[in-house]
């Protein structure tokens, strides 16, 4: 496939040095019939020029609001938002710079896919020649030439969801704005539309905002991620380390699949302490919060980070196989131990060879890809 | 920071002051909303207020004791409630029978009972009341003619019968378009969970029509008992408030007792107005997702035949009531002395009605426009726009519909009748009455506007709420300003409603009566005035010739705004914003 660079499109972006996205405190709060009910508690967040950020969090976290705020759709209720050092708390949408993908993709029914894509131009007053310049640009980066004239609901899903895209991208926002674009895809389609949206993100290098609740989602498309639980931010970190260092037990359990064992580490020095847990001695990092001493604390650990080494000799094994699952690519098998039962995925051989339920096991535990959590 | 009261919320961030965070409204937007408060303030708040001012005046007061002593005023509003409930509950439920049998049975010539079903709109009410009497009458060609009944129509049950198959199209055109907007996943949901097409009905689409059907119920309502037309004409001496009203001040002038009827009639008016608001506002739900999965089942097993013959039925009446109306017309006297004869035709086209006939035309069209642009205004401000003084603005406009046409007649007289004198300078010219400026014309066309506004909002009202939001959102998200947005992205999609709006908007001034009938003077004569003093003085020949020629500018007017507004009143699309994938045609048809 051959990617057409827009370079005016990217030289402008840097031109303007835009897309510094600055949330301070952001609240919202609304009034139900119980009382107020805050959907978003004191979001703070910054983003930097071109970042793709996600918020991830169960449905009702905030994060849609948060997005709608940013937008302007709504009014925070306390906090501010600051594009590229201004306040904009007050300014209408429509002045914002900022361009959103919404879920129902709001394609203009009554348009063709060129007038939608053209929508935006028209109003900044372009002229002929250079809407179609900037309208051929975008029908080649998403694939939709020869569409131009059909109406939305004459394409398939995916086709609407470029058209989308393309209609927010050609008006070269500061910020875009995704809300759940994908969720109306198949699996298939939203594998590929993934990689498009980054690619076209990375090509204009324009920050984006993207909410979703699909974490694979999260983890695939983004520089750092914005974790969210009943509307505060719970951790904002790389993927990388959102997986591998969360910064509580929900964003461990809410990202990737995650077994806790309680555990009493040993003082803490440094950041890491040194505990026991399935009749092993390990030096674990820690997370800040831990208290120094005398705290109980969760040994977290992925399940692909595990191994099992079946003990033959009869007994002295930490734990027996309960049921092994295979996947494919993978086995899990749910192993119960004196630490409660937990899961551990190995490489999927060849399913015949997989370990039998009750057989006695040691379960190793990769000290480097563990963490230490608080105890809530 | 001390608390002086227990504070239930949290209490604000001392850190962060809280400024009014409200942003201003776009000052095009606010432009429009002056306009609309100014239209709503002279049209309907203030003749409003004049009959309140009137109705409790100290002169007024002894009349309320009188009212309520007095066993004949009492007869006359229980009279008045009586009427309004069994013609809410039959112009529903001949409405449903028709929505049902449009979109749910599987039965030939449904366009033609779609027509036919459409025709008392667009005629004056009291054709229906004056065919009625000549058909089903004591010597009506029907009951006496054929059956050898000698039936007394005049009464509640003649009121009933002309009131519902009058009225009954609104509660139909609701339905139909709740009906057709129900997401037919809901129901194969239903029918998948091992529920009967009977049990379907009764549990999914009854209970999601509920709000749909108390809504038509209070509006027939509130129009039979504000109907002035047909207790004249088929009332005999079932009395209501609005015909009581409507004596009092053309035939008694005695105002005091006119405005005490009148607040008696707009207390039930208005609380069931505010009913059925409530009642909506609790029930909201959004049964139109916006990508209607899934596809109709139509009934085509033996039960469709049953329902079907009974709207057949009543399509028959209504055919036998305008065909009576047009052959009435063309003969000497319809039943009796069938002989054709074109002079009740040129009576009204080329004699006396002439001036009728053009001065409703002309007072109607300049109408038209304006009440289905501040309808879509308004409506637009209030979905959109407006927060906490949208309901203020939606009921306001809603005014026209919620008054009694009789009342508001009263208040206009009352209100613009006389001359408004600052010192010796005359500030405010008489609008109403033999001596108003331009023969009551300014009048008698705000009032057209009023009385049809509330059409267009509603029809309006229900497009825009059924357009889903983001899509408005995505053009401001590209730098729209709210009305650049309004023009290109809301008016196309709700085009259609906007035309609804405009034949709803003309039909119902050319067809309005009860407040003109107060206005009218010797210089503006306007035909559906002249129609009721011809049926009144038993001049049926006339009468009838005035409603065909009525029906038929009616008829010509859409045809024109079709032209003119472009065709494409297609409620289908108002209905799915949201590009959808087209149905397939063999599951909408039934399977056989």
């Amino acid at each position: 496939m051959t990617t057409v660079v827009p370079d005016r499109a990217v030289a402008s972006a840097a031109e303007a040095g835009a897309g510094t996205l600055r949330l301070e405190a952001l609240t919202k709060t609304f009034a139900s019939r119980t009382g107020t009910v805050t959907a978003v508690d004191s979001v703070s967040l910054d983003v930097a020029p071109g970042e793709f950020i996600t918020l991830l969090g169960p449905s009702g976290c905030g994060k849609t609001t948060t997005l709608r705020m940013v937008a302007g759709f709504e009014d925070a209720t306390s906090g501010h938002i600051r594009l590229d050092g201004k306040v904009i708390d007050l300014v209408p949408p429509q002045r914002r710079s900022m361009a959103m993908v919404f879920q129902s993709y709001a394609l203009f029914p009554h348009l063709t896919v060129g007038e939608n894509i053209a929508y935006g131009l028209r109003l900044r007053r372009q002229g002929r020649d250079e809407i179609a310049t900037s309208m051929r640009m975008a029908l080649t980066s998403m694939n939709l030439v020869g569409l131009e004239d059909r109406s939305p609901h004459e394409l398939s899903g995916g086709q609407q969801q470029r058209v989308a895209l393309a209609r927010a991208l050609v008006v070269q926002p500061k910020v875009l704005l995704f809300d759940e674009p994908l969720s109306n895809l198949d699996a298939k389609l939203r594998g590929s539309m993934r990689a498009e949206i980054r690619r076209i993100q990375g090509m204009f290098g324009i920050t984006s905002i993207y909410v979703t609740h699909d974490q694979d989602e999260a983890m695939s498309m983004s520089d750092r991620i914005v974790v969210m639980n009943r509307g505060r931010v719970e951790q904002v970190a790389a993927p990388g380390e959102i997986y591998l260092r969360p910064a509580s037990v929900f964003v461990a359990d809410f990202i990737g699949r995650a077994n806790f064992i309680e555990v009493v580490p040993e003082a803490v020095v440094d950041g890491r302490a040194t505990v026991h847990a399935l009749g092993q001695r390990l030096d674990i990092a820690a997370h800040p919060t831990l208290p120094a001493e005398d705290g109980g604390a969760y040994l977290m650990t992925r399940p692909e980070t595990m191994k099992l080494t079946p003990v033959t000799d009869g007994g002295g094994g930490i734990g027996v196989v309960l049921r092994s699952t295979f996947h494919g690519p993978t086995i899990d098998y749910d192993v119960e131990t004196t630490s409660g039962t937990i899961t551990v995925t190995e490489p999927g051989r060849d399913p015949r060879e997989a370990l039998d339920e009750g057989t006695n096991v040691h379960v190793l535990i990769d000290a480097d890809r563990a963490y230490l959590l608080a105890r809530d | 920071m001390t608390l002086l009261l227990p504070s239930r919320g949290r209490t604000p961030d001392p850190a962060v002051p809280g400024p009014p965070r409200r942003r201003r409204l776009d000052l095009g937007v606010r432009l429009l909303l002056v306009a609309c408060v100014l239209l709503v303030v002279v049209g309907s708040v203030i003749p409003l207020v004049a009959v309140l001012t009137a109705a409790f005046a100290p002169d007024a007061l002894p009349r309320y004791a009188e009212f309520i002593t007095s066993p004949v005023d009492l007869g006359i509003l229980r009279n008045t409630l009586v009427l309004g409930v069994l013609v809410g509950l039959v112009g529903t439920a001949l409405g449903f029978l028709f929505a049902f049998v449009q979109t749910r049975l599987a039965v030939p010539g449904k366009r033609v009972l779609h027509v036919i079903a459409l025709v008392p709109i667009v005629s004056p009410p009291f054709a229906v009341a004056t065919a009625t009497v000549v058909l089903y009458g004591r010597r009506g060609v029907i009951s006496n003619g054929l059956f050898g009944l000698e039936y007394d129509i005049y009464g509640l049950d003649g009121l009933v019968f002309v009131l519902s198959l009058s009225l009954f199209p609104v509660a139909y055109l609701g339905l139909l378009g709740m009906l057709r907007g129900l997401d037919p996943a809901l129901e194969e949901a239903a029918t998948n969970l091992g529920a009967s097409r009977w049990r379907t009905l009764r549990t999914v689409i009854l209970p999601l029509l509920a709000p749909g059907l108390v809504g038509p119920f209070l509006l027939l309502f509130v129009e039979a008992i504000a109907d002035l037309a047909n207790p004249l004409v088929v009332g005999g001496d079932h009395t209501v408030l609005a015909s009581r009203a409507y004596l009092a001040v053309t035939g008694e002038y005695d105002v005091p007792s006119a405005a005490v009827y009148c607040v008696i009639l707009l207390v039930p008016s208005l609380l069931l107005y505010f009913g059925q608001r409530y009642w909506l506002g609790r029930k909201v739900r959004t049964t139109i997702t916006g990508r209607p999965s899934g596809s109709v089942h139509l009934v085509d097993n033996w039960v469709r035949w049953p329902i079907y013959g009974l709207a057949l039925l009543v399509a028959a009446l209504i055919v036998s009531i305008y065909g009576t109306v047009l052959a009435g017309s063309v003969t000497r006297v319809f039943g009796v002395d069938n002989t054709l004869t074109l002079d009740y035709l040129e009576e009204v086209l080329a004699g006396v009605g002439r001036e009728a006939v053009l001065d409703t035309v002309v007072f109607a069209a300049i109408a038209t426009p304006i009440a289905a642009i501040f309808g879509l205004v308004i409506s637009w401000l209030v979905v959109r726009h407006l927060r906490r003084s949208a309901a203020l603005l939606d009921f306001a406009g809603t005014l026209g519909v919620a008054v009694p046409g009789t009342v508001l007649g009263i208040g206009f007289v009352l209100a613009y009748r006389p001359e408004r004198y600052l010192g010796p300078i005359e500030v405010f010219p008489s609008l109403v009455g033999g001596s108003a400026i331009a023969g009551g014309a300014a009048a008698i066309v705000v009032a057209y506007v009023i009385r049809s506004l509330p059409a267009g909002q509603r029809t309006a009202v229900a497009a825009l709420t059924q357009i889903h939001p983001q899509i408005e959102q995505a053009s401001t998200d590209l730098g729209a300003g709210p009305l650049y947005t309004f023009r290109r992205v809301t008016l196309p999609l709700i085009r259609p409603a906007f035309l609804t709006g405009l034949s709803y908007s003309f039909a119902r001034s050319m067809t309005s009566i009860s407040t003109i009938v107060l206005l009218v003077t010797p210089e503006t004569k306007i035909i559906t005035s002249q129609v009721l003093s011809a049926a009144s003085t038993g001049r049926y020949g006339v009468a009838f010739a005035y409603c065909t020629v009525l029906t038929a500018i009616v008829l010509a007017g859409f045809a024109l705004l079709r032209l003119v507004v472009g065709a494409g009143a297609n409620l289908h699309r108002v209905a799915s914003p949201v590009p959808q994938f087209p149905r397939s045609r063999d599951t909408e048809r039934p399977k056989r």
